[in-house]
């Protein structure tokens, strides 16, 4: 380094890089720059004297210099490394990576060169040349452990778990003469743990040895296994890692015993074996409640009943509040449930009359009552019936009230019975019960973001968060469902912008965990914690498909998708909305703005401040200014360019990472129909068919995705600059019924005649141009306040015969013309209306004049009874909603003018892509499984024929009925009206359990009201519901909260504990005592 | 209760984070609401209010005010004690009250008292065995139950060190 330097400046360079590593950076700059006074060119120092600036937040220096310094000196390692290092400073790891290269073809042996590439190599997981410059490490430096450390790593990270344990034994051998110093001990052992990892290792063998079908030994080694756990976890009995080490290796010992099946089920002789099995595990592993439980899986019955009895009891002794997440699987295997209430029946009863179990002749202790109480609440929560559960929970909490369990019960129940305001008063009470307990205070937050009460729910989340910034230290924590749970609410309550902030934040966590990876690849090697290091490495490998991130990254998408759908008002908007106000409301308004933007302002000004001084005096050299957030509602997120490629951005992660869910492919499909990428939405339906063709949502994708593609290729084969011939009707591939006509010789689109403003927004929807109407749209039922005479004369007609004559209502034709558009007029013999003009040239309001003939016409045509004439004003939207009004003929307007304009710069098919995409198209349509030729007309009828049961998949029929036939939209929902809501047969005596889920009524009900748009029948249907789900706020239940304040009485009452005055509170001592007396009547028997 | 079948009674003191279970529990035992001041005067009573938990459940209470009298020294008086119904007989009250007692001595607070109904004979014999003898008749002291008079019960705490 510095080689081509006098030996004062070299001594300055290396001085320079010396600064660099311990972070002097100024001292650095100042040696950079004097041997640059000398030697301006000095590639080496520009670089370094780059990177210093780097480290000084002087990007765009520093790439200048450190470019600078390359180009003077090409030849020089350091410039290369220097190079690499920057673009790694800036996240561009691939750029790096070649940089690092460039610098080893100079220098090939250059440790710290070579050491730097294979972390990033790791951290691109380019895996072969991870191996290979691990190698080069070792050969370069065989005495220094790390090397021959991370050369194992490497090897084992690259699937070659032999050759790393080969490496260590080698490495072992090579220490064997000295023993490892007192302080690496620790780490040595670390080593040997990760070689043997004597649990892993067995649990390998096991699996290989059942892939071999020695299933003998391998029986041995699991009996070993779980031999070995109470040794090693006895004192962990309940850890969570523990019991599913051991639901592990018990589902393993029945593998290999012949007794696994993945159904669960298992023939009765089966079951007997099991049965045996676990008895003898359980007097064996007597603490083992693992042991106990799974046989409540297999058994059958009365054995189960008895099985089940004898695990509950005790559990209900000791008051275990999470007894029913225990027991809950077991409600999705047939019959259980039944018997399962029957028993928790039997219990509260005998203990309520006797005091004790069924049987026993002990007393349990008074909580006991309590606990089954709560058993029983989340029994019917769980089968809801919601007003059954309600009445045990409420039941326990008066036996016992201050247990917090209970009201965190009740708040789940009322939470599924549809109350979610109510859910989260009762949330909140939980949590005002312990304020230390951060489990109930965060869940309460979860219920106040579902009852979309956001901003009560970030004061509640602050409570746990440090003082000072609090909200965004919940950022900072990473604290991500609740990040998602608001984003949700966010997106719920239409604010797009706050729910697009919130979402991405979470996908940002994600992309800093890839990023801290890279500080542990150098620090994992150094303290040997190999085991967590790989573990680490692999979990960073699944990292994107992780829950969190598969919501956020949908939710972020749904986002988009709704931006695209209905852009958010202009500012133009806004003004009109103020516009309408009073002068003075608007000036309040106008203050009001002007006062929160000022102090908005200042807050973030002074925190600016404070974050900067504190970051000076803090780190000195560095300052960690905290920039503060600019855009705190998320405006700025909403003004993106073109909002689907942002969309598609987060699309390409979800499909990446979680390709199994039904999600990620409606998503890509709703994006992909909005980009007109006919393809890639295929491809997408394609691939929900797949995953699950009976559904009702890809049955909705597949049904409007086909019919898109056919109207749209229908369009384009018939526009008249390709080949049409007057008269055509567009006809579409697979007979679903001919939707668009070619009149006149030009190519109109007709949807039979555009009856309403909503045909022609479907129209709209469905081929993906713009389209005008040509002529005005009607709106439905015109009802006018009085009968004009020409309405009159129209109502004499017969339906459809009328033809209406309009030339504009400001313009007009010249007088022969015009007299000659008469004559034509009354020799065809058709009825007619006609609004007529004075013609050109003649003032629009005067009389008309007997040259242009019209009154001797007007005489003729009124004997005749062919026709009227309108001279004065017509409102056309009358003549037109008139049901005998036939054909409307009209000046050619410039709405008309721009429609085709559009419509002739489809163009056709002319490149060879654009040739591709439709011929696949065509060769992939009949393809789809699902269509066998048939219309799709056709394919939805028998959709709704083999699914005719199903409140959502008749929904999903009734939707596409009405997409593929508009007029049908009556049948539509008569379909979805006359659904039925079945019970669920059950042993229960406590009355039906009615199919039905309140979230997909609440579908429903959004189909009426935005899709089918009718208002009516809504409402119909939501006056169904409130009576299928009391509870329910959305349908306005009679039980909701949103009626009544039955549901959350209590937790009005527990605030109001003032305005007692002081003569009552000396009653109140009373009162304590005779609270007393009860008591002591107790212990005086 | 049964052999074998030993629950643990055990005593918290009341801070911010947990008079919400003082709360409940006065709501469920006594049909009035309590103001501020009530509890206001428990939290600083520090030791002299105390939850009874019966194996991790809150089921009873007792309240105490700590009352300087003139003169500079203090006496206790108990506000309320009470127990879930469900869980009385188990010994719980008399834990509590015991609980104050010893407190009493151990801080040489010579005085206790507290008021009762004249015709709650139940309470004024339990509060006998503990050594509490009536000092005083309030008349007309409640002013919405019958009888309106009662009983002040009051025990004067033998000291441990009376020169101290």
């Amino acid at each position: 380094m510095g080689a081509s330097l006098p030996p004062k400046e070299a001594n300055l360079f290396k001085l320079i890089v010396k600064s660099y590593e311990t972070k002097q950076y100024k001292k650095g700059l100042k040696a950079a720059d004097a041997i640059l006074k000398k030697f301006p060119d000095h590639g080496e120092t520009l670089s370094m004297k780059g990177l210093t600036l780097n480290c000084m937040d002087r990007k765009v220096e520093a790439y200048e210099l450190v470019r600078c310094g390359l180009k003077n000196d090409l030849k020089s390692h350091v410039c290369w490394h220097v190079y690499g290092l920057l673009y790694r400073s800036d996240r561009e790891y691939g750029e790096a990576i070649k940089c690092y290269r460039n610098a080893l073809k100079i220098e090939q042996n250059n440790i710290e060169i070579l050491r730097d590439l294979s972390l990033l190599q790791a951290q691109m997981r380019d895996l072969a040349g991870f191996v290979e410059t691990r190698r080069q490490l070792l050969t370069l430096k065989p005495t220094v452990r790390i090397n021959w450390i991370g050369f194992a790593v490497a090897q084992h990270l690259n699937s070659n778990g032999s050759n790393a344990i080969e490496i260590l034994e080698a490495f072992e051998r090579t220490l064997e003469d000295d023993y490892p110093p007192e302080n690496e001990r620790f780490e040595h052992g670390e080593m040997l743990l990760y070689k043997v990892d004597k649990l892993g290792y067995k649990e390998q063998q096991v699996s290989l040895l059942i892939k071999l079908g020695r299933v003998e030994e391998a029986e041995k080694i699991y009996r070993d296994l779980l031999s070995m756990i109470p040794d090693n976890y006895r004192l962990a009995d309940t850890s969570f890692r523990y019991t599913f080490v051991l639901l592990r290796y018990y589902e393993g010992l029945q593998k290999c015993l012949g007794l696994y099946s993945e159904n669960g089920e298992y023939k009765s002789e089966e079951v007997d074996q099991l049965d045996a099995l676990y008895q003898s595990l359980s007097k064996q592993y007597n603490w083992s409640s693992a042991a106990k439980r799974i046989p409540l899986d297999f058994l059958q019955g009365e054995r189960f009943r008895e099985a089940a009895d004898i695990y509950i009891r005790p559990l209900l002794t000791k008051g275990v509040p999470s007894l029913f997440s225990d027991l809950s699987p077991l409600y999705d295997l047939p019959g259980k449930a039944d018997i399962l209430e029957k028993l928790f029946l039997e219990l509260e009863n005998s203990i309520k009359t006797t005091g004790g179990f069924p049987g026993s002749a002990l007393k349990e202790p008074p909580s006991t009552l309590m606990w089954t109480l709560n058993l029983l609440a989340q029994h019917y929560d769980r089968r809801v019936q919601h007003e059954f559960a309600l009445a045990k929970i409420d039941e326990a909490i008066e036996h016992t009230p201050t247990v917090i369990d209970l009201y965190s019960v009740k708040g789940r129940i009322l939470k599924h019975a549809g109350d979610l305001a109510a859910a989260a008063a009762l949330a909140d009470e939980a949590r005002s019960m312990d304020l230390a307990d951060r489990f109930i205070n965060s869940e309460c937050v979860k219920r106040m973001l579902q009852a979309d009460q956001v901003g009560l729910a970030e004061k509640t989340a602050v409570l746990f968060t440090k003082d000072g910034d609090q909200h965004n230290n919940l950022h900072d924590m990473q604290c991500m469902w609740y990040e998602l749970a608001s984003g949700e609410s966010y997106f719920r309550q239409g604010d797009l912008g706050r729910a697009l902030k919130k979402f991405l934040a979470v996908e940002k966590h994600y992309a800093d965990m890839t990023e801290d990876q890279l500080d542990f690849h150098s620090y994992c090697l150094r303290k040997m914690t190999l085991r967590a290091y790989v573990e680490m490495l692999k979990f960073q490998d699944q990292l994107h498909s992780h829950a969190y991130f598969h919501k956020a990254a949908a939710g972020a998408v749904r986002c988009y998708i709704k931006l695209y759908d209905s852009p958010p008002k202009s500012k133009t908007e806004d003004d009109d909305e103020i516009s309408r106000l009073l002068p003075s409301q608007k000036k309040k308004l106008r203050q009001k703005q002007r006062k929160a933007e000022a102090r908005a302002k200042k807050e973030a000004e002074e925190k600016n401040e404070e974050t900067s001084t504190a970051g000076v005096s803090k780190t000195g050299k560095r300052q960690h200014t905290k920039p503060v957030d600019l855009d705190p509602h998320g405006d700025k997120l909403l003004q993106v360019e073109d909002l689907l490629a942002e969309g598609t951005k987060y699309l390409k992660l979800l499909q990446r990472n979680s390709s199994k869910s039904l999600e990620t492919h409606l998503l890509s499909f709703e994006i992909n129909m909005r980009k007109q990428k006919i393809l890639l939405a295929f491809q997408a339906v394609k691939q929900l068919l797949k995953l699950d063709a009976d559904n009702p949502d890809s049955h909705r994708c597949l049904t409007t995705g086909t019919y898109r593609a056919d109207i749209f290729i229908s369009i384009l084969i018939h526009l008249p600059h390709w080949k049409a011939e007057a008269g055509d009707e567009f006809s579409l591939p697979g007979n679903t019924s001919p939707l668009v006509g070619n009149q006149m010789g030009f190519s109109l689109i007709r949807w039979r005649r555009l009856k309403a403003r909503s045909e022609m927004i479907h129209l709209r929807k469905n081929i993906w141009r713009r389209v005008w109407a040509i002529s005005p749209l009607l709106s439905p039922p015109f009802i006018p306040s009085t009968t004009p005479s020409y309405i009159e004369w129209l109502n004499l007609q017969a339906p459809e015969s009328v033809l209406h004559i309009l030339f504009g209502s400001q313009s007009s034709i010249d007088v022969s013309p015009m007299v000659e558009f008469a004559k034509g007029l009354e020799a065809s013999g058709k009825q007619f209306i006609r609004v007529v003009r004075p013609p050109n040239g003649f003032d629009p309001y005067e009389e008309f004049s007997v040259e242009w003939m019209m009154e001797v016409f007007e005489d003729r045509i009124i004997e005749r009874k062919q026709g009227i004439l309108v001279k004065k004003w017509a409102t056309q939207m009358e003549i037109l909603s008139h049901e005998s009004t036939s054909v409307f003929l009209s000046h050619c307007s410039w709405n008309l003018i721009r429609f085709f304009h559009r419509v002739s710069r489809f163009s056709a098919p002319a490149n060879d892509s654009e040739k591709l995409v439709w011929s696949v198209i065509e060769v992939e349509r009949p393809s789809l499984s699902q269509l066998h030729e048939k219309s799709l007309i056709e394919m939805n009828r028998s959709f709704l024929e083999k699914h005719t049961d199903s409140l959502m998949h008749r929904a999903a029929a009734a939707e596409m009925m009405y997409v593929l036939e508009p007029e049908k939209k009556l049948e539509a929902i008569k379909l979805i009206e006359e659904s039925i809501n079945r019970s669920i047969s059950i042993n229960g005596a406590l009355g039906p359990v009615k199919q039905w889920k309140l979230k997909d009524c609440i579908a429903v009900h959004k189909l009426l009201v935005t899709v089918l748009v009718d208002p009516d029948a809504a409402s119909r249907w939501r006056a169904r519901c409130a009576e299928y789900f009391p509870f329910s706020t959305y349908f306005g239940g009679l039980r909701s909260s949103a009626i009544s304040q039955s549901a959350c009485q209590e937790s009005l009452n527990a605030p109001e504990n003032g305005g007692v005055n002081s003569q009552e509170s000396k009653s109140g001592d009373t009162h304590s005592l005779n609270g007393n007396i009860e008591a002591f009547k107790a212990v005086t028997i | 209760m049964g052999a074998g079948r030993e629950f643990v009674i055990s005593l918290d003191w009341v801070r911010d984070k947990n008079v919400m279970q003082l709360k409940k529990l006065n709501t469920a035992l006594f049909p009035v609401r309590y103001n501020e001041k009530y509890y206001a005067d428990a939290l600083s009573s520090g030791e002299f209010t105390k939850l009874a938990y019966y194996s991790d459940i809150c089921v009873g209470s007792i309240a105490c005010r700590l009352e300087k009298k003139e003169g500079g020294s203090v006496r206790v008086y108990i506000m309320t004690l009470g127990v879930l119904a469900p869980y009385r007989g188990l010994g719980i009250g008399t834990k509590l009250l015991n609980h104050v007692l010893d407190l009493c001595s151990k801080q040489n607070i010579p005085e206790i008292y507290l008021h009762v109904q004249t015709n709650n004979e139940d309470a004024i014999a339990f509060y006998k065995k503990f050594g509490f003898e009536i000092t005083d008749t309030i008349q007309n002291y409640y002013t919405n139950i019958t009888p309106p008079d009662c009983y002040v019960l009051t025990k004067f705490v033998a000291q441990a060190h009376p020169k101290k």
